[in-house]
């Protein structure tokens, strides 16, 4: 497991900036989402998280941000504990950029005020400023043509990307991907995951939820693997998936693959 | 908006002509039991009188249609003002602002407004405005503000009445806009709520930029149907003497019976109920132009 000492001495990484320690979380109908789960996460890594439905993959990311409340534990992120002071949980859901499964678009709104709308409000840039930083942006994901346009008239994928787009326009210290590609149709998933593999390239600490095997192993540095709640099993991408430790990852990975 | 071709069937054929066969019964008998005398000749003259000095002045019915659009604007403007402020402490955090919206609509809604009336009107309008003497401050005014105040509200002779009016209305039809808007904000989906939380809007810039840009669209139509009602119940307060249009209709009705002439019942509600008529589907028709505008972002 990194700490302070790996994550200065891997050459690949900087010092620690996501620090998760004993995470408990239970639904009101008595579901224990997160037992007692710890990660730590140095600033540049690509994290993946993979494991079963309901083995509480989301729900950590979702903790991360402050979108669930923890029952017990202590998350760090960036030198501020997320704790109940609502000056810290505003820094911390602002530093941390969130791509969703369902995209999440606003749909009364173009492309260009989706991306727009949080530099103007939260960052207080002008319009002229945020435009041109959402234009980069656009142009990045491959989006610039569609500023315009409304989510509704985008293909999922396209929606995705202005959604990656949205979230880095916040300058993000780090970017969680909640299953980013399962509601897309396949042939669409690869434009998805190649924003997110040259995001990874480009030094993003990433924290990626999701069954894309392919990706983890082409984009990823270290891949975790949750079951109930737990970590089973945790490593570099390499010898994670060719000589996994655990029974019960052989069997995922083999079921998965 | 489609327009599907209309058909017409044998049923719609036979139902139309029952429709005018009740009328045309209806019509006789008027005439052969009631002996009514049908005499839309007087109507004119209560819309619009001859004054020496003004020249032509509105007369009772169409000064009472002046009073009910009066009255449904301001009622309206307030009652969205509480409608919304109460929707959104219902669909607040915070359990207080919550239990308060709730309690408010429960208590309204479970009230006939009759009731709420006379409460308001001997509450509010005996005890409260005395207590201020809003009367009083209304009379002291200059010529000018109380034209001014007589043009948008009501003379000062008849102001407390027109406030109290007007309360009673918007408390009443704010409780049904307090669930237009409770049931707007709660149907857009909580990954929009989602989305705006981790880009770290505040909620109040989350609830303004996000979400009731959103509800909005779903709040236009049944918000629309709700604001023509009050133009309806507006006629309720002719029980407190606020002369509106319903009110003027009653009187016009009494005064022509007593004078010994034919009375016009027929003819003077057939003329009020084309003036609602005339305010409410105008309505209608706007509460219509919006909608097609708002969804046309919408693929």
């Amino acid at each position: 497991m990194p700490d302070k000492d790996s994550c200065a001495t891997n050459p690949r990484t900087g010092d620690v900036i996501v620090e998760a320690q004993g995470l408990t979380k239970v639904f009101a109908n008595g579901v224990k989402a997160l037992d007692d789960f710890s990660l730590t996460v140095c600033q540049g890594e690509v994290v993946v998280v993979i494991g079963p439905s309901g083995s509480g993959k989301s729900t950590f990311l979702r903790c991360l941000n402050g979108l669930e409340e923890i029952d017990a534990g202590r998350i760090v992120i960036d030198g501020v504990e997320l704790n109940h002071s609502k000056k810290n949980r505003r820094a911390i859901r602002t530093e941390v950029g969130m791509v969703f499964q369902s995209f999440n678009l606003f749909p009364h709104m173009t492309v260009l005020g989706n991306i727009n709308l949080a530099q103007e409000l939260v960052r207080g840039k002008t319009r002229g400023d945020a435009t041109d930083t959402t234009m980069a942006l656009l142009d990045k994901v491959g989006m610039a043509e569609r500023a315009d346009s409304y989510p509704a008239q985008l293909s999922g994928g396209q929606q995705q990307r202005v959604a990656i787009a949205r979230a880095l326009a916040m300058h993000p210290k780090v970017m969680l991907f909640d299953e980013a590609t399962s509601a897309l149709d396949p042939e669409v998933i690869g434009e998805v995951l190649g924003v997110m593999a040259d995001l990874a390239r480009e030094g993003m600490t990433m924290i990626v939820v999701t069954h894309e095997m392919g990706f983890a192993r082409e984009a990823g540095d270290r891949v975790v693997f949750m079951e109930h709640g737990a970590m089973v099993e945790q490593g570099p991408v390499e010898p994670f998936f060719d000589a996994p430790a655990h029974e019960r990852t052989q069997t995922f990975l083999q079921q998965i693959v | 908006m489609r327009q599907s071709r209309v058909r017409i069937r044998p049923l719609d054929l036979i139902l139309i002509a029952l429709c005018i066969a009740a009328g045309v019964w209806f019509l006789f008998l008027l005439k052969e039991r009631l002996h009514y005398e049908w005499n839309w000749g007087a109507i004119p003259r209560y819309l619009f009188r001859h004054d020496d000095e003004r020249g032509w002045v509105p007369n009772l019915l169409v000064q009472g249609l002046l009073t009910t659009i009066r009255l449904s604007l301001w009622s309206i403007v307030l009652a969205t003002f509480i409608g919304t402020a109460m929707g959104l402490a219902r669909t607040s955090k915070l359990l207080f602002l919550r239990l308060l919206g709730q309690a408010y609509v429960i208590a309204i809604r479970n009230v006939p407004p009759l009731v709420l009336i006379f409460i308001f009107y001997f509450f509010f309008s005996e005890q409260i405005m005395t207590l201020l003497d809003v009367d009083g401050f209304i009379r002291s005014r200059s010529e000018t503000t109380t034209s001014v105040l007589s043009w948008l509200c009501a003379p000062p002779a008849t102001f407390t009445h027109f406030v109290s009016a007007v309360l009673t209305i918007a408390i009443y039809e704010g409780a049904y806009i307090t669930e237009i808007v409770r049931s707007g904000v709660e149907s857009v989906e909580r990954g929009q709520w989602e989305a705006a939380w981790s880009l770290g809007l505040t909620p109040w810039q989350r609830m303004r930029a996000v979400i009731l840009p959103q509800a909005m669209r779903r709040i236009i139509p049944p918000m629309a149907g709700q604001l023509i009602s009050t133009i309806k119940d507006s006629a309720i307060v002719s029980v407190i003497s606020v002369q509106e249009l319903t009110f003027q209709a009653m009187e016009l009705t009494a005064v022509t019976s007593q004078t010994g002439r034919a009375s016009l019942i027929f003819e003077i509600w057939i003329t009020a109920t084309a003036m609602y008529l005339l305010l409410t589907l105008t309505c209608s028709l706007i509460a219509r132009q919006l909608e097609v505008r708002l969804n046309r972002h919408r693929a």
